[in-house]
């Protein structure tokens, strides 16, 4: 089995579950016939954002617990935060459209739609939640919960937009061993020409230091 | 004990090699002082450390000839992942190791601390902007005057070297909407009336060959002189080598420049725990050396030295003087500034760009990372900063104070059409823009309070002792101005013909220009050395009395650096 494939393996399938809907919620595929394409399909979901997020939030802390540095793990219990979100969402008569009923059972977060996902994000970001019932570290702590509500976006919009999904089979590999297997298609997507050596765009310089003599002129 | 006869195993030791440490290390071995730079980060171009991210590798450098460029320019390969995540990145705050999790700082707000450890520290990927503290923000404030830094600015300046920004499609934009706005062209260094200029930035001149078709690109960027690949943030590799890398990190000017005096070592890898302390019959209590521990072994090591700089910058300092158990000062770790960010875009139509500049887009991914400003002293200011996709897509569209711009609009007659997050179909299509946007970072002149903090938590650990929490909430009159300075930026994108303009209004706790924790004043005199422990030095930016006005700060702190190297060699070695 590919390492990659390991990895992703060793994640539950309702974290994965949870996370897909997350990202895709975030960053759609577009339908082929829209402005821009084919090039502009993929959504984060097709380029495994969501791996992405999984493998960041479980190499982000480390914490001495007794005589031992530990890895603290944080997919899992920000999945079901996410998931506990979407319980006290639909709860509070909050939802615009009917969750899909098949998913509920493995992952409330997934089984609502796009708009009302982000609207229990928006719910857990304005803590207009009960913060005792969160699962830990999340529990009673508003703060820690308003970091990650914003980590969550802004960090599948990096890993979606950045060339992380062109590291292909090696994606969640040490990073070290990864390795760029083709152009990311997010970069094709917006039109950035990638890492290049130079660009001849030199149009002028509109003021210059001239130091002489330990003196420094402006002109 | 301590003993006064002892030998100690250098004259100096400086915590940290990053924006002032590494200053400080150059000043004092040009002096013929012998000097140990210890580093908690890995050290990338350097001999001894062939596979730094990987390997153990060697324990001390002190030889210029160690560095080298090709290791330099490998491991700095421009990729915006690779550099710049904040948990696994080549460029971040945590252990060499990669496998390993970052060093953890608790901040229960939304936020991030862009911090890297490394030899270098934070200016292997600062944008090298290089201003000078607005004068109105240090005379009459500060304990010294404008004019006492003066003659630091010019050496730092010319050292580095610093040069106007040049001007790229970008920067064309940002003049033509800045004079259509009503600023005038402010032709100076020291800032004390509103205009615009070019950056004054730590970055070689243009390669004067760089229009010249007969030279290829990939020539070019190795030779000396920026080649304009708009790379700042995501780590510089224009250059023939290592000390003649286009952008001026002190990883690449101030470094190399110690090495040649051949009274400095660095050991990187090297984590500061304590700062170890001695009654002194006549001096009192002082500082004798330090405490490290190996990041790549674990273990631990003392080096002892007549004097100590701490320049750990405005988080680990504190957090060392406290897990040192120095003497109680209520000001340690006290006055956080950080210039209450914001961020503010405009997406352009490309029959304006044409009518206006003859071309078809913006090209935010050409030129230096940021090359041009308004300054506004008693405000702040805004510069154009343009950065590579995934870094600009967070920033503008994922990173916000104000939640989702979709579930809760701009009131009406706002200066920009979005204000917070953009998710969903929506941002997709404004990506699709991304060539024709131009984002602005705004600086607010930040008001300093004692409230906001840094200090250590009272249970969690790592292995280097209790870690760090950040505390900052910004003054009502600092919001005030920041929501003045997102003005004059949405209308400087107006008048330059912006069809949407976006304000994310950036989460108060992202952390770039952290300064004043250790404050001149209040923790150390005037010399920059500590009120209540002798031959303790402080060189980084938690010394400011204050955000100086706004500006961008490294250059203050190198400028104050190269004075308190001075100040030491009087003192304690005339």
């Amino acid at each position: 089995m590919h390492p990659a494939t390991i990895y992703s393996a060793t994640a539950d399938p309702h974290t994965f579950m949870t996370f897909r809907a997350l990202v895709e919620a975030i960053i759609p595929g577009s339908p082929v016939f829209c402005v821009g394409g084919a090039v502009q399909a993929a959504g984060a979901a097709d380029l495994c954002i969501h791996e992405y997020m999984i493998w960041e939030l479980d190499h982000s802390l480390s914490l001495m617990l007794g005589f031992y540095l530990t890895n603290v793990p944080l997919s899992c219990s920000t999945a079901r935060l996410l998931d506990a979100g979407a319980v006290q969402f639909a709860a509070s008569g909050q939802m615009r459209y009917a969750p899909n009923h098949l998913l509920w059972g493995s992952s409330p977060f997934a089984s609502l739609c796009p708009d009302d996902r982000i609207r229990v994000l928006a719910m857990l970001e304005q803590l207009n939640v009960d913060l005792g019932t969160l699962p830990p570290p999340y529990r009673d702590d508003g703060g820690f919960l308003r970091f990650m509500i914003d980590f969550l976006n802004r960090q599948t919009m990096f890993g979606n937009y950045s060339e992380w999904s062109a590291y292909g089979t090696t994606r969640l590999q040490t990073p070290t061993e990864r390795r760029l297997e083709s152009f990311p298609v997010s970069w094709r997507q917006v039109g950035y020409p990638g890492v290049v050596p130079g660009y001849r765009a030199l149009r002028g310089n509109l003021l210059t230091i001239v130091r002489k003599g330990g003196e420094s002129t402006i002109v | 004990m301590y003993d006064t006869d002892a030998m100690f195993d250098a004259d100096v030791i400086v915590i940290g090699s990053g924006g002032g440490g590494a200053v400080a290390a150059k000043e004092l071995g040009e002096a013929g002082l012998k000097v140990l730079v210890l580093e908690a980060g890995p050290w990338y171009g350097n001999k001894q450390w062939a596979n730094p991210n990987n390997e153990r590798g060697g324990e001390w450098s002190s030889d210029y000839r160690d560095l080298d460029v090709g290791i330099y320019k490998k491991m700095f390969n421009a990729y915006e992942n690779n550099m710049n995540d904040v948990v696994s990145g080549v460029f971040r705050f945590g252990p060499a190791d990669r496998r390993r999790t970052p060093w953890h700082r608790v901040m229960r707000q939304k936020g991030d601390i862009w911090q890297l450890s490394g030899v270098g520290g934070t200016t292997q990927h600062y944008w090298s902007q290089s201003p000078r503290a607005f004068p109105a923000a240090v005379d009459n404030i500060w304990p010294i005057s404008y004019r006492e830094l003066m003659p630091y600015y010019e050496k730092a300046e010319a050292t580095l070297p610093v040069q106007f920004a040049p001007t790229t499609p970008k920067e064309e934009l940002f003049y033509y909407g800045a004079k259509k706005a009503g600023w005038s062209l402010n032709p100076t260094l020291n800032v004390t009336t509103p205009g615009y200029r070019p950056n004054p930035n730590a970055i070689l001149p243009t390669n004067e060959h760089l229009m010249d078709p007969n030279y290829r690109l990939e020539q070019l960027s190795d030779m000396e002189g920026c080649t304009l690949k708009g790379n700042c943030v995501n780590g510089c590799t224009a250059g023939p080598s290592v000390d003649k890398i286009a952008k001026r990190s002190t990883l690449v000017s101030y470094i190399p420049l110690a090495l040649k005096t051949g009274n400095v070592a660095v050991r990187p890898n090297s984590f500061v725990t304590k700062i170890l302390t001695a009654h002194d019959p006549k001096e009192g209590l002082r500082a004798v050396g330090v405490q490290f521990r190996d990041t790549w072994t674990g273990e631990t090591g003392e080096l002892t030295a007549r004097t100590v700089i701490m320049a750990a910058g405005c988080i680990e300092s504190p957090r060392l003087w406290l897990n040192s158990g120095l003497p109680y000062n209520e000001w340690v770790g006290r006055g956080l500034t950080n210039h209450c960010f914001d961020w503010v875009a405009g997406v352009f139509d490309e029959k304006d760009l044409m009518s206006i500049m003859g071309l078809p887009a913006v090209y935010p991914y050409v030129g230096h990372t940021s090359g041009a400003r308004v300054d506004i002293p008693g405000t702040g200011i805004f510069q154009v900063s343009c950065l590579s996709p995934g870094l600009m897509s967070f920033l503008t569209y994922g990173f916000s104070e104000a939640g989702y711009d979709a579930l809760n609009p701009p009131e009406p007659g706002a200066p920009w059409d979005i204000h917070g997050r953009v998710v969903g179909p929506q941002l997709k299509e404004l990506m699709m823009n991304y060539s024709r946007t131009m984002s602005m970072l705004l600086l607010t002149d930040d008001e300093t309070l004692y409230r906001n903090r840094v200090e250590v938590d009272p249970l969690l650990k790592d292995e280097n002792g209790p870690i760090p929490v950040i505390h900052y909430t910004p003054s009502a009159k600092t919001l005030k101005k920041r929501d003045q300075l997102a003005r004059y930026a949405s209308e400087t994108l107006k008048q330059a013909g912006a069809r949407k303009i976006i304000r994310s209004d950036t989460p108060f706790g992202f952390m770039l220009h952290l300064e004043s924790t250790m404050r001149m004043g209040y923790v150390t005199d005037t010399n920059c050395e500590a009120y209540q422990v002798g031959r303790l030095f402080i060189a980084d930016n938690s010394v400011h009395f204050n955000g100086i006005g706004g500006p961008n700060p490294t250059l203050t702190t190198q400028a104050l650096a190269t004075r308190t190297a001075e100040k030491i060699v009087t003192k304690y070695f005339s």
